[in-house]
């Protein structure tokens, strides 16, 4: 009513100023000049020229939509006010260039965009109408089509204008219009889409992933020719302000559409792949109505591993939205998170729990083979860190899930914890060949060391051991003697990996990887770590000689650059210490080799070849085989309590593999061993003494 | 598969109606329900009627329903616009809700306002503060309004 009253108003007095001029002039030049030239006149005209606008806006309406709806109406009138904002906005960029006709054109395109929001909110109403009239298509249609044509004309019309008179509020014009024809063009592939999926009675599963694809490629294009438009505005004008939140608006839904489109695709894959089909009887019991459409479930049905059942074709399109069980709201993607943490956190206290009565009771015996293989249990970070920067250096082969950190003991006793499959076993080669071969370096140097010790009494050895320089490892009692030197720190090492509990159950699989390359890649970072290790032995080893060089120093006796004191061959600690490290590591063996996938046969194999022919060189007293139990934790108390009864049935290692011994590889280890120790001898010899000697000494006094 | 489940949950609103709650469609646009409120017994809303309009997506049940108070309500959750502040109308909207579900939530929304996420931090600094004076004040609007 107030509109038709001011529409009326506006007519009147438009009648009048004509009339007045025609009046005054009385011809039709003359008085347009007249009208033209008074400010009054014109702004009456231009009242009458917007409301011409809006009848025919009204007009179109009509015939494109016939009478809106609520919600259309509500949405047009709200983007219409950010779109005025954002036009005046404009206005201050251009303010050179104001003119009548620069308005209209404002208008105009103002104008369009109202046609095309409403298009888009009818094409959606599509949906959700019951019934579609030829009328509805027609218009629809035809309505696309005019704006496309029209969008299409601007766009060319700003681009040629552009090119000849150079850049001007053109450039915002033809940029405006190109992405309205975007928008145009996602109406029409949603009105594709809806229409076919009008045609049959079925739903169509499809069309959500059709949806979401080509949101996320018109949201590509729209992302780019705002970059663009903003860009090219930066070089020739101003930041365009008024583009500000049309484009933060574009890239965030873009952003959202690359995301939807990854999770949705990851989910599904899951759902596909992952969770089990229900089966009749899971369907048959209890309430079998799908809780998403509220159908009854026949077939086609999934079970997530919360153990709701769904339609396969409703949790598609629940996942193409959100990746949760739309029961219980548990994270489909997420899922394995809980569990591995749980696992982990199982295992850290057992582990200590296990390692801490081992040491107890044997302090002097058990002490240097415990530190041998418990820095390694204790440091994760050295496994899972050195895989995950080889990863990062765009190596195709993955590295291992974060189980790997379960020492093997536990992973024989809670085979069931694991996941059956290549993910939850590969840790094992992993840390049990790694272990091995440590005191399998270890106990030739000692061996070698006893050998040439000279000057070495008991008492010397056990000072020479800076017990109180022990090394940070939760769950050591302190007074252990032979401790690890801090040359075994963590420094040379990668740091920890992050959390790969954030990683889904599908990622580790992939990053698992079960191809050849990756095995072979593997295999090859298994000898590296080994190497280092070894490296790492020598160090330690240097070290020693340089402490005892120096403890003997103070007690007195002269000892030789090269004597190591650390072991001595009279001590039956030190014996002890030797054949309780072959004892636990032969007991180790087995343990790993029984939860030990197949396909890493080759590794371990050469490992425990490697080892066993060093240690059986090394050892002195070599008697017979120790039966090996499966039950390792028992197997490892007993190494690790019995001190001297373990003397006697300090095992001959004979393991069938050992002839599958290949030379080759002990060359190669040799080498690197050389290498290491050569490297170490020349370059840190002389740091290490510097470093560490003054300490040593001062520590060594103050016991003394 | 929209039309389908809304036409489901009016027949399971029909023949179980929650309690204090009524719903239906407004016309023949399934898309479009109205739907009113009774005011919770030992709520400052006692007596009043609330009137809502449901609004269903397109994909529903996919997505939430929107709905909106179109009787004034003095409450810290809900604005003068009449959008309610809930958090399954929103991100944690899941297919296993139903109009039903959502209307009885509203309803003990009103009785135990949520002032911690409030949509209109006066009430809800109200009701935190001067619990009386919240009551007072909304019971004032609900006789002004919604009777």
């Amino acid at each position: 009513m107030r509109s038709l009253v001011l529409t009326g108003l506006s007519f009147m007095l438009t009648a009048s100023v004509i009339g007045n001029a025609y009046y005054q002039k009385k011809q039709f030049y003359p008085s347009v000049v007249y009208i033209t030239k008074s400010n009054p006149s014109m702004a009456v005209m231009y009242v009458q020229a917007l409301v011409f606008v809006v009848l025919m806006g009204k007009m179109l309406r009509a015939l494109f939509f016939g009478q809106l709806r609520a919600a259309e109406m509500e949405h047009l009138i709200e983007r219409s006010w950010y779109a005025v904002t954002e036009t005046c906005l404009a206005f201050t960029v251009f303010r050179d260039d104001f003119s009548p006709r620069f308005v209209a054109l404002f208008t105009l395109l103002l104008f369009l965009k109202c046609f095309h929001w409403l298009a888009e909110d009818r094409i959606d109403y599509m949906e959700r109408s019951p019934a579609i009239s030829w009328k509805f298509h027609f218009r629809a249609l035809s309505l696309m089509f005019v704006l496309g044509l029209l969008d299409i004309l601007f766009v060319r019309h700003a681009f040629y204008s552009t090119m000849s008179k150079g850049p001007s509020v053109q450039l915002v014009f033809g940029f405006e219009y190109e992405i309205l024809l975007t928008v145009v063009v996602m109406t029409f592939i949603k009105y594709l889409l809806h229409a076919i999926d009008l045609q049959s009675q079925n739903p169509w599963d499809n069309k959500a992933v059709y949806l979401l694809y080509s949101e996320l490629a018109m949201g590509f294009i729209r992302v780019i020719l705002y970059v663009a438009f903003v860009f090219i505005m930066i070089k020739v004008h101003t930041f365009p302000l008024f583009a500000i939140r049309p484009m933060y608006l574009t890239v965030r839904a873009f952003q959202k559409a690359a995301q939807d489109v990854i999770l949705s695709r990851r989910a599904i894959r899951n759902m596909n792949t992952l969770y089990p089909d229900a089966t009749p009887e899971e369907l048959s019991s209890g309430d079998n109505v799908c809780i998403i459409c509220r159908e009854e479930m026949t077939s086609g049905c999934k079970k997530l591993p919360c153990g709701h059942i769904f339609h396969t074709s409703c949790l598609r399109s629940w996942f193409q939205r959100q990746q949760t069980c739309p029961t219980c709201r548990l994270e489909v993607l997420r899922m394995p998170r809980p569990q591995q943490q749980q696992q982990q956190q199982q295992q850290q206290p057992q582990q200590q729990q296990a390692a801490q009565p081992q040491q107890a009771p044997n302090q002097n015996g058990q002490a240097g083979v415990e530190q041998m293989q418990n820095p390694f249990q204790n440091m994760p970070g050295m496994f899972g860190g050195m895989p995950f920067q080889w990863n990062g250096a765009g190596a195709a082969v993955p590295p291992p899930p974060p189980y790997m950190w379960q020492p093997p003991p536990q992973q024989q006793q809670q085979p069931q914890q694991q996941t059956p499959g290549a993910a939850g076993q590969a840790p094992t080669p992993a840390s049990s060949s790694s272990s091995s071969p440590t005191s399998a370096a270890a106990t030739p140097t000692t061996s070698q060391q006893a050998n040439t010790q000279t000057g070495g009494t008991a008492s010397a050895a056990s000072t020479s051991m800076p017990s109180t320089q022990m090394p940070p490892f939760p769950g050591f009692p302190p007074f252990l003697p032979g401790m690890m030197p801090p040359v075994f720190s963590y420094a040379g090492f990668p740091s920890p990996p992050p959390s790969m509990a954030g990683l889904s159950d599908e990622e580790l699989r992939v990053m698992e990887g079960v191809e050849r390359s990756n095995i072979e890649a593997r295999i090859q970072w298994l000898r590296d770590i080994q190497a280092l290790l070894d490296g790492a032995m020598v160090l330690i080893n240097q070290y020693n000689s340089v402490a005892s060089q120096i403890n003997s120093r103070h007690d007195g006796t002269s000892a030789p650059q090269v004597v190591p004191i650390s072991t001595s061959p009279s001590s039956p600690h030190q014996q002890q210490q030797q054949a309780s490290s072959s004892t636990t590591q032969v007991n180790w063996w087995p343990a790993g080799s029984g939860a030990r996938p197949k396909y890493s046969s080759t590794i371990s194999s050469t490992h425990v070849t490697n080892s066993s022919k060093e240690r059986s060189g090394s050892l002195s007293s070599p008697s017979e085989k120790h039966e090996s139990s499966d039950n390792v934790e028992k197997e490892e108390t007993k190494g690790a309590t019995g001190s001297s009864p373990k003397e006697a049935e300090i095992p001959k290692w004979s393991d069938p593999r050992e002839e599958e011994h290949t030379d080759e590889m002990h060359e190669v280890r040799k080498r690197r061993l050389q290498h290491f120790s050569q490297h170490h001898l020349d370059s840190n010899s002389s740091n290490l003494d510097s470093s560490n000697s003054d300490k040593n000494n001062s520590e060594s006094e103050e016991k003394h | 598969m929209a039309q389908k489940r809304i036409k489901k949950e009016l027949n399971d609103f029909g023949r179980d109606p929650p309690a204090n709650c009524s719903a239906g469609p407004v016309g023949d646009d399934l898309f479009h329900w109205q739907a009113t409120i009774m005011g919770p017994t030992d709520s400052p809303y006692y007596r009043g009627v609330f009137f809502l309009t449901i609004n269903f997506p397109t994909d529903y049940p996919f997505k939430p329903p929107k709905v909106a108070f179109t009787t004034r309500i003095y409450h810290p959750n809900i604005n003068s616009n009449g959008s309610i502040c809930l958090d399954i109308l929103r991100g944690q909207w899941s297919p296993a809700l139903t109009i039903s579900k959502v209307l009885l939530s509203i309803c003990s929304l009103l009785t135990d306002p949520n002032p911690d996420d409030p949509l209109v931090p006066e009430i809800a600094r109200m009701y935190k503060t001067d619990r009386d004076k919240y009551y007072k004040v909304a019971k004032e609007w609900t006789e002004k309004y919604a009777q």
